[in-house]
């Protein structure tokens, strides 16, 4: 598959300004937040693959309510909300798809050193995903993508106390999970 | 906040970040295309499915009344066949004409009339349906087959056949001799 050259991963950089509706405003927009996105969705998802789908169906959504969206709130947390609920609806149906997932992993060529190998070997990703999709998003705004608690209840549009409450079950969660109590 | 509740946040921080890095340093793949994935969408699904499906019937049945009404007419699938039973029936009559004799018309007539009910006979039945009855619990292919008994085997269960030599219906046809 082709690919865009993208200058090095930082997180969280500074925001820049999009045009509603326009298209070219978009594409800036999917190459300055795709990694991004694509990092949090590998955190609430099964694998890489579904993720990257995610990913995919998020721009989808998006592109389709572009020309709706309101510069006052941040392009790319309005994003992290809808990536949020494409992922919250593929759990709800990963049961279903997983026979299929199945077929379509076996037919691909393994690609080497695949880095989401590293994501399924932690033990921490495999505690994650099996978190709640709303507390695992929070985890990962919060802790890899650097936003404060704010930014996060913008994002997903709940009071800041609601992540903070979710972020602090999530941990507790994780640490006895994985035995640091 | 605790010591070990630090210690835990910072650890989550290096995890994230030594599973994720590597894998948003991976190349960005192109878009993909909503107007493709929709115009798929119009075409195999919703109203587009069932125009499709209603073009794919209408194609299917007329080209199976094509093959029937070829069926019904010739006697078979290939239209060859009846205009060979023709030529081949002609050839006959005309080998049949004693010295001096002219004119098959008759002998051509009843072979023609043979063939007309034949196919009129096969086009009630197909009509019908096969096995069907008539209200007494009697079936009509059955009472053809009673008829055709009585009439002798070139006479396919019909009651208004044309007498061969009836000159209203069948003018005669003179043949010239041949060379």
């Amino acid at each position: 598959m082709a690919s865009i050259e993208e200058p090095p991963f930082e997180a969280k950089p500074p925001a820049e300004s999009y045009e509603p509706g326009s298209e070219a405003d978009f594409e800036r927009l999917y190459r300055n937040s795709y990694r991004r996105i694509l990092g949090t969705l590998i955190t609430l998802l099964r694998d890489r693959t579904t993720a990257e789908d995610c990913a995919q169906e998020t721009y989808e959504r998006a592109f389709r309510r572009w020309k709706d969206w309101r510069p006052e709130a941040s392009a790319e947390a309005w994003l992290h909300r809808i990536a949020i609920n494409v992922a919250i609806s593929d759990r709800r149906h990963q049961r279903l798809r997983q026979a299929g997932e199945l077929v379509r992993r076996l037919g691909r060529p393994a690609p080497g050193s695949d880095p989401s190998a590293v994501a399924e070997r932690s033990d921490l990703f495999q505690a994650m995903k099996k978190l709640p999709a709303k507390q695992a998003a929070a985890l990962v705004l919060r802790h890899y993508h650097g936003y404060s608690n704010r930014e996060i209840a913008a994002a997903l549009g709940v009071p800041e106390q609601t992540v903070a409450s979710r972020l602090a079950a999530a941990r507790q969660h994780l640490q006895a999970v994985l035995g640091r109590r | 906040m605790s010591d070990i509740e630090r210690d835990f946040q910072k650890e989550l921080e290096d995890e994230l970040h030594r599973v994720l890095d590597p894998m948003s340093a991976m190349p960005i793949p192109p878009r993909r295309s909503a107007g493709k994935r929709i115009a798929a969408r119009t075409v195999l699904g919703g109203a587009g499915a069932a125009l499709t499906i209603k073009l794919l019937t209408g194609v299917a049945v007329a080209a199976a009344a094509v093959t029937v009404a070829g069926a019904a007419t010739t006697g078979s699938i290939n239209p060859a066949v009846w205009g060979q039973q023709v030529s081949q029936y002609v050839a006959d009559c005309k080998a049949k004409l004693a010295d001096g004799q002219h004119g098959i018309g008759d002998c051509v007539s009843d072979f023609s009339n043979q063939h007309g009910q034949g196919v009129a006979s096969d086009a009630r039945h197909q009509g019908s349906g096969s096995g069907s009855t008539n209200g007494h619990g009697n079936n009509s292919n059955a009472n053809d087959h009673a008829k055709n008994k009585n009439r002798g085997p070139q006479t396919k269960g019909v009651s208004n056949q044309h007498d061969p030599t009836d000159p209203a219906v069948h003018a005669t046809v003179t043949v010239s001799p041949q060379p």
